[in-house]
């Protein structure tokens, strides 16, 4: 992911925009186009929405570059402002409206193909990441989107480390209880597909 | 506890698979026209004329002027009241039934006004806290 984006192209393309020129930009959307429409997809798990999500994203930073301080990384500016995007845009239209409780656990997989049963139960989880409360909702998100780094999380939310600590903990909290027999169902197969853990809570 | 350790309980398992499920998303490779469209975006911004910045130079004589307005009105009015305060405390220390009858409708305008406060105040609460304002 980002790490293999250079920052001295990030900030000789932010210069040339500031210059005046506007084609230099077409390199900030070609590097960080991946990124932040996954970063949406998480947010909202729509495609389309995503995308007009990241687009704004696009548009706020265009409107904000001279803004950039350039005492953090333009990776941090950038994931922080379009956190606020995605934030606002899905205030005003919330990506779905059924409670914890109420998204559908995945049957046993014995009695299904268990492939397919696998992939049900993943998604199903994902998807009850978007009915937990907001303010663990966005930790959730911002965490394993930074592939488990709590530091990363709390820049891109603006918080302290700790308060993303704790809410990404009661988080999981709520998840593990939704899905109690998740250890049973998916281990095995989902264990070659895990990514390097970069800090492990509790 | 290392990622691929076997977990000690079913409560650390069931941590470890929410981890591998939310970690192991599939990446999602942005449609063709993203950046074409992205740019087309940008390019009608950059074309736009700059908005006209508000004329604080133009504006300021009348500003001072209604500022100074509204300072007077103040005033007057606080003179005004300061009076009416005066004459209800010393000269009529007793106030008559038709007086009292007659603050009435005042005491409940005050009232609806700070009803209106008090409401305008908690909406603005409740907006700050869902991040509207």
């Amino acid at each position: 992911m980002p790490a293999a984006i250079s920052a001295e192209e990030d900030r000789n393309d932010v210069d040339r925009v500031l210059a005046g020129e506007v084609q230099a930009f077409e390199g900030i959307v070609r590097r960080w186009q991946g990124p932040l429409v996954n970063m949406a997809w998480r947010y909202c798990r729509d495609r389309g929405r995503a995308e007009d999500m990241a687009q704004e994203a696009f548009l706020r930073a265009w409107r904000g570059l001279a803004g950039w301080r350039r005492e953090s990384s333009f990776s941090t500016w950038l994931f922080a402002l379009a956190a606020n995007v995605f934030r606002s845009e899905l205030q005003r239209f919330p990506a779905v409206n059924v409670p914890l409780e109420d998204v559908a656990e995945p049957a046993v997989p014995a009695t299904q193909h268990e492939g397919l049963a696998g992939k049900q139960s993943d998604e199903s989880v994902r998807r009850a990441v978007l009915a937990l409360p907001h303010r663990y909702r966005e930790p959730v998100v911002l965490y394993y989107f930074h592939e488990m780094d709590v530091a990363a999380a709390s820049r891109t939310m603006g918080l302290p480390e700790g308060t993303v600590k704790a809410r990404l903990a009661r988080g999981r909290e709520l998840l593990r209880k939704r899905f109690p027999h998740l250890n049973q169902q998916n281990t095995p197969q989902l264990r070659s597909t895990l990514r390097p853990k970069k800090e492990v809570l509790q | 506890m290392k990622p691929n350790a076997k977990p000690a309980t079913d409560y650390d398992a069931a941590h470890d698979a929410i981890d591998r499920t939310l970690a192991a998303e599939e990446e999602l490779i942005p449609s063709s026209g993203f950046l074409a469209a992205t740019m087309e975006r940008v390019r009608d911004e950059a074309a736009c004329p700059k908005p006209i910045p508000f004329p604080w130079l133009r504006a300021m004589p009348g500003m001072v002027l209604a500022a100074a307005v509204l300072v007077w009105c103040g005033f007057e009015l606080a003179q005004v009241g300061l009076k009416s305060v005066q004459e209800i405390s010393f000269a009529q220390a007793h106030l008559t039934a038709v007086d009292i009858h007659a603050l009435e409708p005042a005491g409940w305008v005050a009232i609806a006004l700070v009803a209106s406060m008090l409401s305008w105040l908690f909406a603005r609460r409740l907006a700050g806290r869902s991040g509207l304002l």
